[in-house]
């Protein structure tokens, strides 16, 4: 693995709905991610070998889940993606729009997660 | 026969399929010109164009229940009978319905001034300002129901809650809303009661409490270690860990959570009381109350007129019995909507734990189940709600639930009794004339099951709150003592339920005055 | 632990955990209670009188080979005077079904009924085999159904029978309830609870299992030793159960009760007035003399679909609209097109003079 580490990317992540409470109770959160990511979305990786991709919001749903959150997995991530209820806008609009999962990053972006799991 | 291939979904072509979650373009329908921020049910809408939609289907909802009478063809103002009343969980959908109603209704101002209000046309000036506050008789409240108590690990948060209901406060004093922080526990406090209803509970009534170990639920004394020294919330603890499910836990909370927001909007004379159930929310409400057996309420959940009536015994007028509407403004708006709103107008909900049930519960269960489907399928949620709103009950009611104060259907334990045999003891069984089982010789003497008639609870319980007493888990027993059958488990009951059963006793009481009055009538002199 | 005494007879010793209730019985009790139950629900509905004909729709599967065994039972013990045949249909399904119409064979001998089995082949000249090597897997279901419920009303007619019962369970009714909430489906919501089901041209079809418990019917099978096919159909992939039938059951293990609930909450509500003036009204097909919803049946939709190759009439709102336009652009139908026969009403269960008249089908 002699070729150069790739170029990270730098995200503005917010939580809110509750959803902030499995994320040490911080609503906004920055980080950096490799622009570059396994396929497999194993975020414990690095620098990545085998085959990539470049960062999607799948893979960052991943590295939230295994890098950032605090308690309880299972209520923010569920088969792969967000857990039901959970919406997700990228740069203020929603991500169906965008591609949902497949969404590629790009540096600067901000990604936003709000839970309507607490109803009424 | 037409089971047989043990699919019978596929008799109904049970074909439900996925569509693509836009119609192709990703332009706003409503403009057609901006690019589009949100995709509510395959329609895309762009930010501007959103808060004028949701402000209308709020309005939309809310507004032709408001004046007492329904308007004809020539619009009139709004002009409500009695005050306003929000219940406020600080979830997603009320923290919403807050803001919809202070911006739409008083003058609310926020502090991002240029995000947090509707733009285009949605908002008419006149209606921002606050002449219309006017709506609605006296100062408009704001109710939040505290469930620390019976959420293990988790934080009061009336002051989190007071926060956010005083941030629409305007600072010159003109206007703000009455915030009414109310306990789960409540339900069982009869100091608040008191207060509410002006009646003191008799001694009497304070040990009474049910045997749900038995099917009839008869009314009995409280063992005397629990009456006197326990507190409200060791009372709902009580309460909760002696039913039998966890179903029946959540479900009894969302029952007690409903009535104490119902008895706060009546002691405030007011006329509307106004929930943030979204549209997705009311889907669960609904699926998950039809699998607990309350179809015959099914129209309650989208809108309801609740009667009260006034508890005071002591005086002989007793009170006018008046009409709370319970409204859900946003039953139009899915969880989807009420969350970008949220966060396009930089609201907070109060951060919260909820009970965690898991595949435990049927309300978790329709809540992910729903959850889920509105996921792959979004307009399944609207066809849930569009579809039950176009029934209604086969019968009429003639009695109301002593727990949750819905119609009841009066002969729900006589068609139990049909559908599942339970003993060979009951009354119902013995008229009916089945022949012996051949295994044996005569029908067992077993205790036979002498009731009194008029203290049981089970006749005065809707089939709902009746399955929620007495239907056990598969899974054994629970934590609490409710598995047992043969053990009676007396708990107590909230205080309105005392309080009905009470003056019901009473008022029997009264009416053998009466009797006996006319009975020896030819006697009394005219005084 | 000392053994538990049966919590109804309160004599023999539990030996079953009753899914309904809970109440852990004895055996002898189960069988007494459920077979009860089933005649509560029979005489509750008034489902028959005396001397009436009765076809038992039997696939040779759980519920229909108990439903045989049920009904022989009860019209014996309380006199129903009842006529039971049995009645099957083959859908033509190797490896499935063949199989299946054996067990249905021994059933014939076992209780002692007339059997009638009538084939998808001989009434619409396809077998599911065909059609699936024709339409492939996707929608074959669709047809299956479609084509055994018209079997059904046929073959009953052919055994000049009153009623034909089915062995739907409460676990089936509270899935359709759920189903038709879900899909918005008002037409079946309202009907999908009710017992017995009397089409103006179909036979009397009711459903007596309507409150017994899949789980019991499976107990009461394996304690009695009856012999049934528990094989499931080749064509019908346990995927395609879909969402309602996995939440059902998982709302009966928080809950058992939650099934008879749900069936409950369906009998509480009906359709309203103002809804129901707006819904289709029922006609019979122009094509077959079957009830239907348009002028051409479902039934017929679909076969002339196949016919055409044209395998999305009738399953998607575009394969329909485009099997119209076809037809509308001739003149007269081609004459290979096979169809169904005319549908007729037997005499002595309509009960009416007016019976529909007899008019030759179109090939």
């Amino acid at each position: 693995m002699a070729s150069q580490t790739p170029p990270n990317i730098s995200l503005k992540i917010e939580f809110s709905g509750g959803l902030e409470l499995l994320f040490s109770n911080q609503r906004s959160h920055k980080i950096s991610i490799p622009s570059e990511v396994p396929k497999d979305n194993n975020t414990r990786l690095s620098p990545p070998d085998g085959s990539t991709k470049p960062a999607d919001i799948s893979y960052l749903v991943y590295y939230l889940r295994d890098h950032l959150l605090q308690e309880r997995g299972e209520l923010f991530e569920e088969d792969g993606t967000v857990r039901p209820g959970i919406l997700v806008l990228v740069n203020d609009t929603d991500w169906e729009l965008e591609g949902e999962g497949d969404y590629v990053l790009k540096d600067g972006d901000e990604i936003v997660f709000i839970s309507t799991l607490h109803g009424g | 026969m037409s089971t047989s291939c043990g699919n019978p979904a596929v008799e109904e072509d049970a074909l439900m399929m996925r569509k693509a979650k836009f119609d192709r373009s990703k332009q706003c329908v409503k403009c057609k010109e901006r690019q589009g921020n949100i995709v509510i049910r395959h329609a895309v809408y762009c930010k501007p164009c959103f808060f004028p939609l949701i402000v209308a289907r709020f309005r939309k909802t809310l507004e032709p229940v408001v004046n007492p009478k329904p308007d004809g063809p020539r619009k009139k103002g709004l002009k409500a009978s009695g005050s306003l009343v929000i219940g406020f969980s600080g979830g997603v959908g009320s923290t919403v319905l807050l803001d919809l109603v202070a911006k739409s209704y008083f003058h609310a101002p926020s502090g991002d001034e240029e995000n947090a209000k509707p733009r285009g046309g949605s908002a008419h000036p006149r209606n921002l300002t606050g002449k219309d506050s006017s709506i609605w008789k006296g100062i408009p409240a704001v109710c939040y129901i505290e469930l620390s108590g019976v959420v293990p690990g988790s934080m009061d948060k009336i002051e989190e809650a007071r926060k956010i209901v005083e941030k629409y406060s305007v600072q010159e004093g003109s206007f703000s809303f009455d915030f009414i922080p109310v306990r789960i526990e409540d339900a069982f406090n009869e100091a608040w009661w008191a207060e509410l209803e002006g009646v003191d509970l008799s001694t009497a009534a304070r040990s009474l409490g049910i045997d749900i170990a038995d099917e009839f639920i008869p009314l009995s004394n409280l063992p005397s270690s629990s009456t006197a020294t326990s507190t409200p919330l060791e009372a709902l603890q009580n309460y909760l860990s002696s039913l039998p499910t966890q179903t029946a836990k959540e479900s009894a909370i969302q029952t007690l959570t409903r009535m104490l927001l119902l008895y706060t909007a009546a002691s405030r004379n007011a006329s509307h009381l106004l929930l943030g159930t979204s549209l997705t929310t009311l889907s669960i409400n609904l699926i998950s109350g039809i699998s607990q057996g309350s179809g015959f309420s099914v129209n309650e959940e989208a809108y309801e007129e609740w009667t009260h009536q006034p508890r005071s015994l002591g005086a002989e007028s007793g009170g006018v019995p008046s009409k709370v509407r319970i409204v859900r403004p946003l039953r139009d708006v899915g969880s989807k909507e009420c969350g970008f709103w949220m966060w396009w107008c930089h609201l907070n909900a109060v951060g919260k734990k909820r009970l965690a049930s898991g595949k435990q519960s049927i309300v978790s269960l329709a809540r992910d189940f729903i959850m889920g489907l509105e996921q792959d399928f979004p307009s399944t949620v609207s066809t849930i709600a569009r579809t039950c709103a176009k029934v209604t009950p086969k019968q009429k009611s003639d009695t109301t639930c002593i727990l949750c104060e819905r119609p009841a259907q009066h002969d729900a334990q006589e068609w139990k009794a049909r559908i599942s045999i339970r003993s060979y003891c009951d009354e119902a069984f013995k008229d009916s004339g089945h022949p012996l089982p051949p295994h044996l010789n005569e029908f067992p003497q077993g205790k036979e099951i002498a009731h009194n008639g008029s203290s049981l609870l089970a006749t005065k319980l809707c089939y709902a709150c009746h399955t929620t007493f007495t239907s056990r888990s598969s899974r054994g027993n629970m934590t609490g003592k409710g598995g047992d059958h043969s053990i009676s488990n007396v708990i107590p009951l909230p205080t309105w339920t005392l309080t009905t059963v009470e003056s019901e006793i009473l008022a029997s009481r009264k009416l053998d005055r009466k009797d006996m009055r006319k009975q020896i009538q030819d006697f009394i002199l005219d005084e | 632990m000392p053994p538990k005494p049966c919590a109804l007879c309160l004599k023999s010793r539990a030996m079953i955990k009753r899914p309904k209730t809970g109440q852990q019985i004895c055996r002898d009790c189960f069988y007494y209670v459920f077979e009860t139950e089933v005649h509560n629900t029979i005489t509750e509905a008034k489902l028959f009188k005396p001397g009436d004909k009765v076809a038992i729709g039997a696939s040779g599967g759980k519920d229909s080979t108990v439903l045989a065994y049920v009904m022989k039972t009860l019209n014996e013990r309380y006199q129903y005077g009842l006529e039971l045949f049995l009645l099957s249909i083959d859908e033509g399904i190797t490896g499935y079904r063949d199989d299946s119409l054996e067990t249905v064979k021994r059933n014939q001998q076992q209780y002692d009924m007339p059997l009638k089995i009538l084939s998808y082949d001989e009434l619409y000249g396809w077998t599911m085999d065909a059609i699936v090597s024709r339409i492939g897997r996707k929608n074959n279901c669709t047809f299956c159904g479609v084509f055994r419920r018209q079997a059904l009303d046929r073959g009953a007619a052919m055994l000049n029978v009153d009623h034909i019962v089915t062995g739907h369970n409460a676990d089936d009714i509270a899935e359709t309830v759920l189903m038709n909430i879900m899909r918005g489906d008002i037409a079946r919501l309202g009907r999908c609870t009710s017992i017995c089901t009397e089409g103006e041209d179909t036979i009397r079809r009711s459903k007596p299992f309507k409150y017994a418990y899949e789980k019991e019917i499976v107990m009461y099978a394996y304690f009695k030793k009856l012999d049934y096919f528990s094989t499931e159909c080749i064509y019908s992939p346990d995927a395609y159960r879909g969402h309602a039938r996995a939440f059902l059951k998982d709302l009966e293990a928080a809950r058992p009760s939650a099934i008879i609930d749900i069936i409950h909450s369906g009998e509480a509500f009906e359709v309203k007035e103002e809804i129901k003036a707006t819904q289709k009204v029922q006609q019979t097909c122009q094509r077959c003399g079957y009830m239907s919803s348009n002028t051409l049946c479902k039934a017929c939709t679909l076969l002339e679909g196949l016919e055409r190759g044209m395998a999305n009439a009738g399953i998607t709102d575009r394969g329909t609209k485009q099997l119209l336009q076809v037809q509308q652009s001739e003149v007269t139908a081609p004459e290979n097109l096979r169809t169904i026969p005319f549908f007729n009403k037997p005499f002595a269960a309509s009960g009416s003079v007016d019976s529909p008249i007899i008019i030759e089908s179109t090939s």
